[in-house]
């Protein structure tokens, strides 16, 4: 085995074109070793003391966020929360204070589970991954990027180094809710975010969904936008963006959930997201996480 | 409150604990220590065609490679005699151990143990408790006439041990009855999860060996180890160190001889520490899954006239301490309630799960979920308010209980009344909301048990006791009761404990028996020593030993203080020639009268209870209706525990019973394939309840003066909050969805399925 | 950038003193604190980052120290719960803690007053619903939290006067 510490984006992609494989915090890596889900790889590069991944920065009128950047500080920077609130949402909910500590979004992004909290965020936001490598740069849509339960279309060789968020305009919000069955340490049973844009009359302009958990990926309902449209805010709106996650939701049955009740259940997280979402957009404030924020599941 | 003014207890090995120096099982390291590695089953059910270890024991490290053709063909258990060291011919659940490694380091012996080759001929799994008792079920152990069992009380083949308890006319009575409820509760398993995995250490010194494990009744597993390397008790010596928890899933003798005998075949130390699931999947402990069939018949006025009920139990592969299980099961599915009929048909059933064993107050926050959401279904059937209902049919003092057994001075009632108004039952909620009370009751265990003291020259003094802490605290209490007998102060002890070479026997921590017992061994051996020094003082002071009084610190003339001498003076003379060394071994109470009426096929001794524990919890619970997950807002608890000693430990030990009990209720099952393995063996998958998650909680003492309970009028205490949590959760939940979740765990998904 | 293979040699902070090692890379810090650093305060309590016993401090932040590569530690500031105590002096957690009643089996412990040090270095003065996220990533079996919560909140008291 060979273990490095890169100390530049230039020296990881080195490693990663000898073969290493990179490792920020750890959480997933050195957690599945230990579970004998595969042992670690043979060549290792860290990547955690690189200060160019732990950059946050507005780009095009949008957000690039180093790939490097913690669950804890997703959660608390002022840009994440004011503009992106549902990754804020989804990074407070990443298992404990430790693992938001050492954990990175880069490595949520690129572990590609189904199950991964801040995934349906950054797909309703349109974020794009950027992937380098010793012989360039290039942006990968999630949709692309992610292929499977824990595939990407990545390239060996390739180094996640940011997530890049567009500007989402006026009267934009967002929230990213799940199922869980303690106010701690849980993993997504299934969960929904929404990113919405309101009118001037705080109607519904459009909406974007992304659901967590529900099939080999990440997914986003699709004609959303078609459903929202001109519409209020209420329950029969609601009602209707439950009946599209749910419907369009591939849940498995295992001993989280079964597939019934995983539908439903994506179907009211969508429902939620939406609603917060456009509470955020009119203007409200609704604290990080909104799941603690507004009662969802064990903090009810 | 009832309190009086109470001593602050602190722990004494509380420092040791707080800077990290504490040292548990798996904190110690001898020279030339060797790593032990277990080869599992891995299948709940085959015979085992071949085992071939001979990679492993040719792999450049490995000392030692043991199957059952290494150890003596000993059969043992607590009750019956049904499982060897390692498996022979037959593996019966996935966590049986077939061969162990003792090698240079973890991964190697891991690695000697993977080269081990075990060919099977796969058997049919009974993975069900309901079909193993239909006829034709496969057979768990189809040599079951040759265990030399003398009580067998079995139904059906599968059946491990049955009970029935029976008084009055159940059926005629039921017949009568102006209302008949019937309804049908299952339980899954669950596990004790201690936050230490178990380790054990052993070491040889000629024909001796010395074990350190993380026990809690270390001199079971001192008897284990002698049983099944057939050695002398006083050849082995089992030493604790510090417990990092049990709550039962630690009773019982489980790895000890593996890696006794792993030491001696390697002629090294040997240690084995377990990872979190192997300790789900191999020791002989795990809350039994359950299921109870229960038909109760009122009175239009809503008094109970007649219970009928059958309880099935998951024994698992093998019987431990189990087959008192399924009385302990009758006595909860009738709860503490007066009802004049009854008949209980209650089975322990083979599986090919992992065996069953004492988890904290075993069987009873089952049985009692099941009983107390039944009694709301009957509350509301007589258009009754709950908690009249339970205070018109619940025991009181003077009243008899469903097996006869007539209650000196209890204070259940009162702790009713107590929980409802601390909850504040019957005020308005919001919607969502509802507040569940449950009442529940558990034995206190009278047994055997012994403690040395001695005071040195200096006045100091030792407690050897056989006593194990497991964190409860119960024997930092014995200084205090040591003290008070000889005028001294509870940090003039120091504690020797936990070494079954240097203490006489106790039970261990089990069965929430430390201060009952032991405590009651350790006054009677300060009083030996108070006797001691009256003597030394009346000829030290000229005066008559009777007219000695003993009292801070010193022993002075009754009437006139000035005479006195200090105790420690005392010790001083005594240590020139006469010594102060006490012993007691406190004679356990009697059982209450046993005029028990009932019939009670299968008695395991548990018909009539010494010390009775009575409890009710209420538990405010909100329901998000469209997810079906519980939240418990708050639990008020109160508690007639007999006398309270020490406050500290005695909430903690109420605060982390209903925790536990909020964990079975909601998220804490463990779930089977359908080959019979455990699907949740991690702490992911397995959900223990978190310091977000815990409600409010509070607590009242009821304390009275219960007749045959033990030191100063204590009963046991650390099984008791265990017990009515889960049913009081069931209750609220019941009253928010208009329907009573009828599995245990109410899972998020249950809840939504049942609203 | 350092480059070695099979035994990695390095040196770890530990409670502010350096030890020398050479170890394997796929050694987790946890194994190593206990065995070739010797202090065996630090606990391993499951296989899934779960339970948090091995919770250490790592330039002040809490990690699952058995989920972590000892050889990433390297020029990192650890601290275990032995390097808590000032001389003598228990620090407050470790006094507050005992004198709630927090503490019962003491498994759970040092992990626990590891994460409740981290959580008052952010925040010195957390709502109890604070403390109890800020905790959760401990379980403890015995206690039911309450008297762990209290001795973090009179902490806080204590340190902020």
């Amino acid at each position: 085995m060979s273990f490095a510490i890169a100390s530049s984006v230039e020296e990881a992609l080195e490693a990663l074109d000898s073969g290493a494989r990179p490792i920020a915090g750890g959480t997933d890596l050195v957690v599945g070793a230990r579970q004998g889900k595969g042992g670690l790889p043979e060549s290792i590069v860290a990547i955690d003391r690189i200060a160019e991944l732990a950059e946050i920065g507005v780009a095009d009128g949008g957000l690039r966020i180093g790939a490097g950047v913690t669950h804890a500080r997703l959660m608390t920077e002022p840009a994440v929360v004011d503009r992106y609130t549902a990754l804020a949402d989804a990074a407070a909910l990443v298992g404990s204070p430790a693992t938001r500590n050492v954990g990175t979004l880069g490595g949520n992004v690129m572990n590609s589970s189904p199950a991964m909290d801040t995934g349906a965020p950054l797909m309703t936001f349109g974020a794009v991954a950027e992937l380098r490598s010793t012989s360039g740069t290039r942006t990968v849509a999630l949709d692309e990027l992610w292929t499977g339960p824990g595939k990407n279309s990545s390239q060996e060789n390739e180094l996640c180094v940011a997530l890049v968020l567009p500007d989402l305009g006026e009267r934009a919000g967002s929230a990213y809710v799940r199922l869980e069955y303690r106010r701690a340490m849980e993993i997504a049973v299934v969960g929904a975010a929404a990113t919405v844009q309101l009118d001037a009359d705080g109607n519904f302009e459009s909406a974007r969904v992304a659901l967590t958990a529900v099939a080999p990926k990440i997914i986003e309902v699709s004609g959303i936008a078609d459903v929202v449209a001109g519409k209020a805010n209420d329950d029969a709106l609601g009602a209707l963006v439950y009946a599209q996650a749910a419907e369009q939701a591939t849940p498995i049955s295992d001993l989280r959930a079964g597939e019934e009740y995983r539908r439903h259940c994506v179907g009211v997280m969508a429902r939620r997201a939406v609603e917060a979402a456009a509470r955020r957009a009119s203007g409200e404030t609704i604290a990080v996480p909104v799941n603690r924020a507004l009662g969802v599941g064990a903090n009810a | 409150m009832t309190t009086t003014e109470l001593p602050i207890f602190n722990r004494a090995d509380g420092p040791d604990k707080v800077t990290g120096t504490g040292r548990y099982a798996a904190d110690i390291s001898l020279t030339g220590m060797l790593a032990a590695k277990f080869k599992y089953a891995g299948i709940a059910h085959g015979k085992i065609v071949k085992i071939d270890t001979s990679a492993a024991s040719a792999m450049p490290g490995v000392f030692a490679v043991l199957t059952a053709d290494d150890v003596p063909d000993v059969r043992y258990s607590a009750v019956i005699a049904d499982r060897r060291l390692f498996a022979k011919d037959v593996v019966r659940f996935e966590g049986e151990v077939v061969a162990a490694v003792a090698a240079l380091t973890p991964e190697l012996a891991q690695a000697a143990v993977d080269s081990i080759e075990v060919t099977y001929e796969e058997l049919p799994a009974v993975n069900d408790i309901e079909s193993a008792l239909a006829e034709g079920s496969p057979l768990v152990h189809d040599q079951f006439d040759t265990y030399g069992v003398t009580d067998d009380t079995r139904m059906a083949a599968n059946d491990a041990y049955v009970s029935t308890l029976s008084f009055g006319d159940a059926e005629a009575a039921l017949k009568s009855a102006d209302i008949v409820v019937s309804g049908r509760f299952v339980a899954d398993a669950s596990h004790a999860v201690p936050i230490e995995p178990r380790a054990v250490v052993a070491q040889w010194e000629g024909n001796k060996v010395t074990v350190w494990t993380s026990t809690q009744v270390p001199f079971d597993a001192r008897n284990g180890i002698c049983e099944t390397l057939e050695m002398p008790a006083n050849r082995v010596r089992v030493i604790v160190p510090h417990l990092g928890g049990g709550f039962g899933g630690k009773c019982g003798f489980h790895f000890e001889a593996h890696i006794a005998a792993l030491a001696k075949a390697a002629r090294r130390p040997v240690k084995l520490v377990f990872s979190r699931m192997e300790e789900f999947l191999a020791p002989d402990r795990r809350r039994e899954g359950m299921v109870i069939d229960i038909t109760t018949g009122l009175n239009s006025d809503g008094t109970i006239v007649a219970r009928k009920a059958w309880i099935a139990l998951d024994n698992g592969a093998y019987c431990s301490d189990s087959a008192f299980f399924p009385q302990m099961a009758a006595m909860h599915v009738l709860g503490p309630y007066k009802v004049p009929n009854t008949h209980v048909e209650s089975h322990l059933v083979y599986t090919n799960h992992q065996p069953s064993g004492s988890v904290r107050a075993p069987t009873a926050p089952q049985g009692c979920w099941a009983v107390e959401t039944h009694t709301d279904e009957l509350a509301n059937a007589v258009d009754m308010d709950p908690v009249e209902f339970r205070k018109l049919n619940c025991v009181g003092t003077g009243d008899a209980g469903a097996m006869g057994q007539v209650y000196e001075e209890i204070a259940l009632q009162e702790c009713i009344e107590r929980a409802a108004a601390a909850a504040g039952y019957g005020q308005d909620l919001p919607e969502n909301e509802a507040i569940g009370l449950a009442v529940g009751w558990w034995p206190s265990f009278p047994g055997a048990s012994g403690s040395y003291i001695k005071l040195d020259g200096d006045g100091s003094g030792q407690i050897i006791t056989g006593a194990q802490e497991c964190g409860t605290g119960a024997v930092m209490t014995l200084p205090y009761l040591a003290a008070e007998q000889l005028g001294m102060q509870p940090e003039d002890f120091e504690l020797v404990y936990q070494d079954t070479s240097a203490a006489p026997y106790d039970t261990g921590a089990t069965g929430s028996q430390t201060l009952l017992n032991n405590g009651r061994a350790v006054q009677e051996a300060a009083i030996m020593i108070a006797g001691q020094l009256k003597d030394l003082a009346a000829e030290h002071l000229e005066a008559s030993a009777g007219d000695i009084v003993l009292a801070d610190g010193a022993a002075s003339v009754a009437g006139s203080p000035d005479r006195n001498v200090t105790i420690a003076a005392l010790a001083e003379i005594a240590g020139g020639g006469e010594l102060l060394i006490g012993h007691g071994s406190g004679a356990p109470p009697d059982y209450p009268d046993n005029a028990v009426g009932a019939t009670c096929l299968g008695d395991q001794g548990v018909a009539a209870w010494v010390g009775p524990q009575f409890m009710c919890h209420a538990a405010r619970v909100r329901v998000d209706r469209d997810t079906g997950v519980a939240r418990v807002l708050n639990v008020a608890a109160a508690h007639d525990n007999g006398t309270i000693i020490n406050m500290t430990g005695a909430t903690g030990q109420i605060e982390g019973g209903i925790l536990m009990g909020i964990g079975q209720a909601l998220t804490e099952g463990t779930q089977y394939s359908d080959s019979g393995k455990q699907l949740n063996a991690a702490l992911l998958e397995y959900k223990l309840q978190t310091s977000a998650d815990a409600p409010e909680i509070s607590i009242e003492f009821v304390q009275i003066n219960t007749p045959g309970a033990g030191p100063n009028g204590a009963k046991g205490l650390a099984e008791a909050p265990n017990v009515p949590t889960a049913a009081a959760v069931s209750c609220a939940i019941a009253k928010v969805i208009g329907e009573p979740v009828r599995q245990l765990p109410m899972t998020a998904e249950r809840v939504w399925k049942t609203a | 950038m350092s480059e070695n293979t099979e035994l990695e040699n390095l040196e770890l902070k530990v409670n502010g003193v350096s030890y020398p090692l050479a170890l394997e890379i796929d050694r987790n810090l946890s194994g190593v604190l206990r065995t070739e650093v010797g202090l065996t305060g630090t606990k391993e309590g499951c296989d899934d980052c779960e339970c948090g016993a091995c919770m250490v401090l790592l330039d002040g932040q809490p990690i699952n120290s058995c989920s972590y590569l000892a050889v990433q530690a390297q020029g990192r500031d650890i601290t275990t719960v032995e390097g808590l105590i000032d001389g003598d002096e228990l620090h407050p957690l470790q006094r507050n803690i005992l004198a709630a009643g927090g503490v019962q089996c003491g498994f759970c412990t040092p992990g626990m007053l590891m994460s409740a040090q981290a959580l008052l270095e952010r925040n010195d003065s957390p709502t109890e619903d604070e403390i109890r996220i800020g905790l959760s990533g401990n379980l403890c079996r015995c206690t039911g939290y309450a008297k762990i919560v209290t001795a973090v909140q009179a902490t806080a008291v204590e340190l902020r006067s």
